[in-house]
């Protein structure tokens, strides 16, 4: 029993992270119709650069962090805005221009880290603590609560503020947000520098969990994006659930079947998304018909 | 605050009006004026044209020719989502409310272009004075209303815009006999208030009653054009439109 805490505290750490990579997914799908699939590539410049101003500038953890996220940011307005001529034209090519963007980051990852990687220390140091004979790392839980300031920052951001209805409404009806005066392009760009800060902010909290190199972002990326599916593509609560089901069974597969542990993780997830292809929370499409 | 206390709309003139999809002329030539105050009605069969004079009008589509203007504004080059800080509210056709959305976010939506603050909740009530079923439904999903109360909420998002313009592309389609009424009941009221109103209708007896003036458009252009009086007694548009 005591085990099964265990692995399920480990599940729900990294299961956090790939929450805020599943939202960054969802965001960006919700409001354009569009996967980003530079998104996964993203999460790891967020990685390399929170890493980098960590431990070679030297600055705290968290001061790096949100330099990371605004650096990714820019990044997000970039790709973002090279590709707005693409919006309603061909959208084929707005979906390929965001795998291009991803080898792009790439190869400027391994142009200025290399390709060895790094491993990142933790920045809570401390010993485990024992709650029950469960030993919980101060990490993950600094992992789980931000990633929980994260869902909330970005629910109220959403729910309660002007602009965050105004992106929804772009989602719904692009036609009929242009109508009431709202910037579609400009809803756009900010929902891709919100999807790009939340690929950093999971690519900086995974870092000193996991070794920071250039296929960082396939690894996250693979399972964000089947946590984002899991949830219902869309939908941000749907990321958040799928994202903590993919960690929590990440971490009992990682336990039961080392080296098959991936290929249990997905065979699961097929299963339960042809039992419910709409995923958990069903899905928001956006008709790019 | 009142819905339409806004100065009244500088004169509406659109002229030789096209509209082109690919090679195909769906507009050609289409040229009318909304005085202020004043109410027009374009009435047509499907595929007359008619919804792409107004989206063109409005920016939705691209114009091919044409020249717009409001007063002494030249508005051939503005784009959609700055009509509305002209004064122009617009209600499309297929209502195109925000379905995901309580009723209330989406008729503060349509003073998006304006600071939200106390005098847009003041909107906000006199929106639900006007269709007091919204103000029933205002934590409802919008996607979750009929077909009529959709009407409703697309008008009071048009009217929350504060528009001294307000362009309407079917209001009436798919709605009873009663709710089309109740529809003609609101325009007559924003009417006498003060409010410009350009109609586009399949449903010519609504678009008589309502406005002073009408156009009669065919395959893309204008084939008649009058006083809405002298229209609805035509003979010819009295058989194709009346059914009388």
């Amino acid at each position: 029993m005591q085990d099964t805490f265990q692995t399920l505290v480990s599940g729900l750490s990294l299961g956090a992270v790939y929450a805020l990579v599943a939202m960054g997914f969802s965001l960006v799908y919700r409001t354009m119709g569009l996967v980003n699939f530079a998104h996964a590539d993203i999460a790891m410049i967020g990685a390399y650069a929170a890493s980098t101003f960590y431990l070679t500038s030297k600055l705290p953890f968290a001061v790096a962090m949100i330099v990371a996220i605004l650096v990714t940011g820019a990044i997000g307005l970039v790709i973002e805005r090279v590709l707005r001529p693409l919006e309603n034209k061909d959208f084929d090519l707005m979906l390929i221009g965001t795998i291009g963007f991803g080898i792009v980051l790439q190869a400027v990852a391994i142009l200025i880290w290399g390709t060895t990687g790094r491993a990142v220390p933790s920045p809570l140091a401390s010993a485990p603590l024992d709650v029950f004979g469960i030993r919980i790392r101060p990490y993950d839980l600094l992992v789980m609560g931000v990633a929980a300031l994260a869902v909330v920052a970005l629910s109220f951001f959403l729910s309660r503020t002007k602009r965050g209805a105004a992106m929804q409404a772009v989602a719904m009806d692009h036609e009929a947000a242009t109508a009431v005066g709202i910037d579609v392009g400009r809803s756009n760009a900010l929902a891709f520098a919100i999807g790009a800060g939340l690929a950093a902010l999971a690519g900086g909290l995974v870092g000193p969990m996991l070794y920071v190199d250039a296929s960082l972002g396939g690894a996250l990326g693979i399972k964000g994006f089947a946590a984002a599916m899991l949830g219902g593509f869309g939908s941000i609560n749907g990321a958040v659930v799928g994202g903590i089901a993919i960690g929590v069974l990440d971490s009992y597969a990682a336990g039961h079947f080392q080296g098959y542990s991936v290929l249990v993780t997905f065979l699961l997830f097929t299963v339960a998304i042809m039992i419910r292809p709409t995923g958990i929370f069903g899905e928001r499409t956006v008709s790019r018909a | 605050m009142n819905l339409t206390d806004s100065p009244q709309a500088p004169r509406l003139t659109v002229e030789d009006l096209s509209v082109h999809y690919g090679g195909v002329c769906a507009v050609s030539n289409i040229g009318f004026t909304v005085e202020p105050g004043g109410s027009v009605g374009i009435i047509g069969a499907n595929g007359a044209g008619k919804t792409s004079t107004l989206k063109a009008l409005m920016g939705l589509v691209p114009r091919s020719s044409g020249r717009i203007s409001l007063g002494d504004q030249d508005l051939s080059r503005t784009k959609a989502r700055d009509m509305v800080r002209h004064g122009i509210g617009y209600v499309p056709e297929g209502r195109h409310i925000f379905p995901g959305l309580p009723v209330d976010k989406n008729l503060l939506l349509g003073a998006y272009a304006r600071a939200w603050n106390k005098g847009t909740h003041q909107q906000l009530d006199e929106i639900y004075d006007l269709f007091p079923v919204l103000g029933e439904m205002r934590h409802r999903l919008a996607g979750a209303l009929s077909g009529g109360q959709q009407q409703m909420l697309a008008m009071g998002r048009a009217l929350m815009s504060s528009p001294r313009l307000l362009v309407l592309d079917e209001p009436s389609m798919g709605l009873s006999p009663k709710l089309v009424g109740s529809i003609l009941d609101v325009l007559l009221k924003l009417r006498e208030d003060g409010l410009s109103l350009l109609l586009v209708e399949q449903n010519a007896k609504l678009t008589f009653g309502v406005t002073s003036h009408c156009i009669v458009m065919e395959n893309g252009e204008a084939v008649m054009d009058g006083s809405s009086a002298a229209l609805s007694r035509d003979p010819r548009v009295r058989e194709v439109y009346l059914g009388l």
